[in-house]
């Protein structure tokens, strides 16, 4: 084995859905990506489609971090063998009974996009190991230096940083083409991948838990990332205007995001379990936090996807959540064959806390 | 694999949280991995410059250290990549890593 092309993630998607037909369905996602990909999704669960709450799962947004989409194949190959076979999942040290697996299948919607810009792994992995955004020329001027959106900044959530934040936090964006890592686009959902993951969780509607799958630094965040969370103040949120140009200053008192008690409480507890069941493996120990650390961010698909319910009532409400696997962007395989053990293992400890 | 830029791996520290942050405000480096806080109270973040940019990072209170020529483990890398396609005959599936086991 050795890490998969972008081919091969996207037939490992098509094959594991012909394989295992009557747990699992294919999704055809339904924009190409600038070069012409598709991209594929798997439902997995026994029961028919939206008759449980849902996961959504997604990886290989940035394109440098190329284990997200190993993470993700190889998650839904060992719950859809082990769930038909009647079999349980080791991970290391970590055991999931027979039963355990089967309450995952019965009981849960898991939807895993394992490749959202299959443009930018193909040139990271061909070209230039370094690349990040995706590929997509319309900004550049014809300049091949300033090719490429950051899917993870291009998500509607205060994409209009430059009036919501204080102009000394430092956030981590850019609205010029020629910023290499960081270019939010034109305007928010610009981009097909970034519409595709949108799409999704529109289609599943019970949608009340998401995972963005990055490296690194073996974290699992939660929301906020736009400034530390409090729950003291509904005031202080992304919507309200009186706070434009106040957020994201680490330590101050001048704005924190608002978070309700229940749903910071829930989110720590889904972290802490992930982290839990990643240990378990063989010790690795990553650390559970809100996104917001020294200096904040804006765009993200995690905050996009709890912002949701708030911004639109008529929206489920979605716990949003990201990984930080490993420690550097491309492990030798033999080191990221244990990196996508110990992910694996906090992610089906993570549907387990979720079902419970 | 013709076009891609000369980076080093390079960790960034500095004496205190305002230094890196006003470091990464100014000098916009690109980063890898997330902020972490020393015992001695330094901060310090993980970055990929060009050795001209990785020495425009140094500044008062502030100390850069290679790590490694990030482009030449990402060439190594590159050589892991799978060729062709593992899983274009029909009844070829992927396997997942974790062991399938019946309860005892
Ligand atoms: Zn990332």
């Amino acid at each position: 084995m050795s890490y998969l092309n972008t081919t091969e993630v996207e037939s490992a998607v098509t094959s594991l859905a012909t394989a295992f037909p009557s747990a699992c369905d294919l999704i055809d996602l339904p924009e190409p990506s600038v070069e012409g990909r598709a991209g594929h999704a798997l439902r997995i669960g026994t029961a028919p489609a939206g008759t449980h709450d849902c996961v959504v799962l997604i990886g290989g947004v940035h394109a440098r971090e190329w284990g997200s989409c190993e993470i993700l194949v190889h998650l839904a190959a060992d719950l859809l063998e082990a769930g038909t076979e009647g079999a349980g999942l080791a991970y290391g040290g970590k055991t999931y009974t027979a039963a355990q697996v089967r309450n995952v299948l019965d009981n849960l919607d898991v939807v895993v996009f394992p490749l959202v810009n299959p443009d930018g792994r193909h040139y990271s992995q061909t070209v230039d190991p370094m690349w990040r955004k995706n590929r997509n020329p319309a900004n550049s001027g014809g300049d091949p230096s300033r090719i490429g959106v950051d899917i993870n900044r291009n998500y509607d959530f205060l994409f209009d940083f430059a009036t919501a934040f204080d102009p000394t936090a430092g956030v981590q964006v850019s609205d010029d083409p020629g910023d290499i890592q960081v270019y939010q686009g034109p305007s928010p959902f610009s981009e097909p991948e970034t519409r595709n993951v949108r799409w999704l969780l529109d289609a599943f509607p019970r949608t009340r838990w998401f995972v963005d799958v990055h490296s690194y630094s073996e974290d699992m965040l939660f929301v906020w990332g736009d400034d530390e969370n409090q729950s003291l103040d509904p005031a202080k949120n992304f919507r309200n205007t009186a706070f434009d140009g106040k957020r994201g200053v680490a330590g101050d008192l001048a704005y924190a995001e608002f978070i309700p008690k229940d749903d910071a409480d829930d989110s720590t507890v889904l972290a802490e379990q992930f982290c839990k069941g990643l240990h378990g493996v063989r010790g690795r120990a990553y650390s559970p936090m809100s996104a917001f650390h020294l200096y904040p961010t804006s765009g993200t698909s995690d905050d996009y996807a709890y912002s949701r319910h708030i911004a639109d009532p008529h929206k489920g409400k979605i716990l949003g959540f990201t990984i930080e696997w490993g420690k550097s962007f491309h492990p030798p395989w033999s080191e990221m064959k244990r990196i996508v053990l110990d992910v694996d293992s906090g992610l089906v400890q993570f549907c387990l806390t979720a079902l419970a | 694999m013709s076009t891609a830029r000369q980076l080093l791996r390079v960790r960034v520290t500095a004496k205190d949280a305002e230094t890196l942050r006003s470091l990464l405000r100014e000098a916009r480096p690109d980063v890898g991995g997330r902020p972490r806080q020393g015992e001695d109270g330094t901060f310090s973040i993980e970055a990929y410059a060009s050795p001209e940019e990785a020495e425009a990072l140094e500044r008062e209170g502030v100390v850069v250290t290679t790590i490694e020529d990030a482009t030449a483990t990402g060439r190594a890398r590159q050589a892991e990549v799978g060729e062709g396609d593992r899983f274009a005959p029909d009844d070829a599936v992927p396997r997942g890593l974790a062991l399938k086991v019946k309860d005892a």
